[in-house]
């Protein structure tokens, strides 16, 4: 496995004192936390953080983790020596809980060191049921309304018949209904951590649609911009739009307006009740870019008597 | 080295209720803490006592990450509680300026 520089992640010098430790790590958890930000790859970075911090804010871990040596690079081939922490106290005692979510996703570097394989295995005869682990999953308009079936990759710790534990990529099957909405949550019952003597956690899974490049998600509601032409807006027309079933014949009625908003009945998401597709009016103008087109514009500048500034009361 | 397994599923609605118990153990977090967000007005819990309450389950996402913040950046209930209805804010803002954008791209046409 690969060397990991805690102070490089935090960008600090060997020598920080806890203090600076703790400012620099509540910056960068700011910084990159996945609920809060827009950063490329913010989820990776803030594990990478909480991982370094996790060890370095710990005097004993980081005493420990000090001994293998500044001279070793971030990258570098490493493998925990075989008297591997024996001189601190934190070998054999039950490892203290940390934050559910992160505690599977942290490196194998850090696992080695002072997960369950390291020096920090839980206590004997102590049982516990499993916890609620929780995950996202990003999927796209299409999936919300037609519904599938995914399989979603967990690691998680499992017990090797030496003893040892290790991590596993454990695949769940999930079937997802459809007309799921943007946030809503499923819960897989047994599929979370599991027990030690105990039930195993549950699994929840919160929904996340993706941005579609052509609708526009509210709830089970979905807005498509409609271009039209201004002759079609004005003398009306039957049109074929799109919507998430496939193609529909609609027809627009005369006299619209850009920015109108008409309704077809029931084909958003499905649900009970199932929501409602709503094409948002453009007028796109035809380019005055030929003689001919020129022409039919001076056309209209001549017959069509028409201010469209008559409101601003000049 | 992997195995599989595919399970029950539960799809939370809209209008479902979800005891506090099973919030408390979905977001790892104390009772004490939904108390707090409740006092602050993040969610709306209905029951007498707070060990018998009952959360809308379109709430757990607020209190997961509520409980996400106060446990990663040491802030406070309030400032959670702060933080989530601004991100649900610029989340919102965020859906209505692309329906904006695509509307003037519509408008001006292609190119």
């Amino acid at each position: 496995m690969e060397y990991r520089d805690y102070y490089k992640t935090l960008g600090i010098e060997r020598a920080a004192s806890a203090d600076e430790i703790k400012k620099v790590y509540r910056r960068l958890a700011r910084k990159y936390h996945p609920d809060v930000s827009k950063e490329p790859n913010a989820e990776e970075k803030f594990k990478e953080v909480q991982e370094a911090y996790e060890v370095l804010k710990d005097p004993e871990k980081r005493a420990a983790y000090d001994q293998l040596g500044p001279g070793m690079q971030s990258g570098q081939e490493f493998r925990p020596p075989p008297d591997w922490a024996s001189g601190f106290e934190f070998r054999g005692r039950p490892r203290r809980r940390s934050s559910p979510e992160t505690d599977a996703q942290f490196s194998d570097f850090f696992s080695s060191l002072f997960g369950e394989r390291g020096g920090f295995a839980e206590a004997e005869g102590f049982t516990h049921s499993g916890r609620d682990h929780h995950a996202r999953v990003d999927i796209d308009l299409e999936e919300a309304y037609r519904g599938g079936t995914r399989m979603l990759e967990l690691r998680r710790p499992q017990q090797k018949s030496d003893g040892t534990i290790e991590l596993v990529t454990h695949q769940v099957k999930v079937a997802i209904p459809a007309g799921i909405t943007d946030g809503q949550q499923l819960r897989l019952a047994g599929q979370g951590e599991p027990g030690h003597g105990g039930q195993p956690g549950d699994l929840y899974l919160e929904m996340h649609i993706r941005p579609h490049e052509l609708y526009q998600l509210d709830g089970r509601d979905v807005t498509v911009t409609l271009p039209i032409a201004p002759w079609e807006a004005a003398l009306g027309a039957s049109l074929t739009v799109p919507t998430l079933g496939g193609p529909v014949q609609m027809r627009i009625p005369e006299q619209s307006r850009a920015g109108q908003k008409l309704r077809l009945r029931g084909r958003g998401l499905p649900g009970e009740p199932p929501g409602d597709e709503y094409l948002q009016l453009s007028i796109v103008l035809p380019p005055a870019d030929s003689p001919k087109a020129r022409a039919f514009y001076e056309q209209m500048r001549r017959e069509l008597p028409f201010d469209p500034r008559a409101n601003l009361g000049s | 080295m992997s195995s599989s397994s595919s399970s029950e599923t539960h799809v939370f609605s809209d209008g479902e209720w979800v005891s506090v118990t099973q919030v408390c153990r979905a977001t790892q977090i104390d009772v004490a803490v939904v108390v707090e967000l409740a006092d602050l007005g993040l969610v709306s819990p209905r029951g007498t006592v707070p060990d018998e309450w009952q959360l809308p389950a379109r709430e757990l996402a607020r209190v997961r990450t509520a409980a996400r913040l106060m446990r990663d950046l040491g802030v406070n209930g309030s400032g959670a509680a702060l933080a989530v209805e601004l991100l649900e804010a610029r989340r919102e803002l965020e859906a209505r300026l692309r329906v904006l954008e695509r509307y003037m791209r519509a408008g001006v046409g292609p190119g």
